[in-house]
């Protein structure tokens, strides 16, 4: 008599295990399955929006990234649970807008922003409702920026005589520490 | 006369003063205030040649240096300034793209070009492992951004010729 053999059950799952890998929404690293998804949609009917310059905040509660929409890029701040943008006192309207970082608790936003023919680092201290402009150095074109998760110290890749090159800046005279489990800002004060 | 002449002195002090003290405030607020360059750091960065692609961790910076002709990915320790050791992070064949590193400088992960094709992989530090990260089929990577904490990966993909971010996350 014929026994059915023992992989059989395997076998049948094979395909099943393929098609999760592929539908997009999983991935494998390590033997972890990973949970993937797409960002939250920044404006309501945003069928052609784009998004771009992703940056997450320490404490994963916050997502930064560069809204593009007939034309114009402008840094938008949302919550990951429910995809609400945060109001931002100082940004809206002063585009365009690139490279965006948050710090540890989303207290700090630092983002490039166009100011004529200039581009300026800004930090808005989205606690006290306050912007610092970080101006280049003399004879810089700044092309990306990053801001360490406590906000002290912050990276900046200029293009100045043809060649692309990083400078650090500490910012710790200037901003005081945005430190892992401290105080999270939800909105601007009024 | 002598009276005169130190009072003039006087209002001349004064003045010279008050010009010093109006002209240092005028200049404050016109230049706001000003970040301290890491001016040793910043002069090492320089002599290693070009430098792109930023990502601060605490007292970690990750960048994509170009070094004899082929870019590869550093992570210099801010406060030693020094650059750490990456093994088997970095290949001759692959064109790193985009870095990203956690706080603690142990996660980074890397959007690279590698037999023609686009590719995330995070690296572990602390246990010298690379390991790819699966993205879906119709998306090409270009940036990543790590979390602070290493538990989640924002991934900027080109799909069907538009910008989206992917959110990845990380056991």
């Amino acid at each position: 008599m014929l026994r059915p053999p023992r992989l059989l059950p395997l076998v049948c799952l094979l395909p099943a295990l393929i098609g999760l890998a592929g539908c997009g929404d999983t991935g494998f690293l390590g033997g972890s399955w990973l949970s993937r998804r797409q960002a939250p949609p920044g404006a309501l009917g945003a069928g052609n929006e784009q998004r771009r310059d992703p940056a997450l905040s320490g404490d994963g509660r916050l997502l930064a990234s560069i809204s593009e929409r007939q034309g114009r890029s402008s840094v938008i701040v949302q919550e990951q649970s429910s995809g609400r943008l945060l109001p931002l006192r100082h940004l809206r309207g002063h585009g365009p807008h690139r490279s965006p970082a948050l710090s540890w608790n989303g207290r700090y936003l630092a983002v490039l922003m166009q100011q004529g023919m200039q581009t300026v680092a800004v930090v808005e201290d989205r606690l006290r409702g306050q912007l610092l402009r970080l101006p280049a150095p003399a004879g810089a074109r700044v092309e990306r920026l990053s801001l360490a998760p406590d906000g002290q110290t912050l990276a900046l890749q200029l293009v100045q005589g043809g060649q692309q090159r990083v400078q650090v800046f500490d910012l710790s005279g200037l901003l005081e520490p945005d430190r892992a489990g401290g105080r999270r800002v939800s909105d601007p004060p009024p | 006369m002598s009276a005169g002449t130190a009072t003039d002195r006087t209002w001349r002090l004064g003045a010279a003063l008050m010009t010093t003290v109006l002209s240092g405030a005028l200049l404050t607020g016109c230049m706001g205030a000003m970040p301290i360059p890491r001016s040793a750091l910043n002069r090492q960065l320089e002599q290693a040649g070009g430098n792109r692609d930023p990502s601060l961790g605490e007292r970690w910076l990750a960048l994509i240096q170009q070094r004899g002709g082929r870019e590869q990915v550093q992570l210099l320790d801010l406060q030693r300034q020094l650059p750490v050791p990456l093994p088997g992070l970095n290949r001759p064949d692959a064109l790193p793209i985009s870095v990203s590193t956690d706080a603690n400088g142990d996660r980074m992960a890397l959007v690279r070009q590698l037999g023609g094709r686009s590719e995330v992989v995070l690296y572990r530090r602390s246990l010298q492992s690379l390991q790819p990260i699966a993205m879906a089929p119709d998306s090409i990577p270009t940036l990543v951004n790590l979390r602070a904490d290493g538990r989640q990966l924002a991934v900027q993909v080109s799909r069907n010729g538009l910008w989206q971010i992917d959110l990845v996350d990380l056991p």
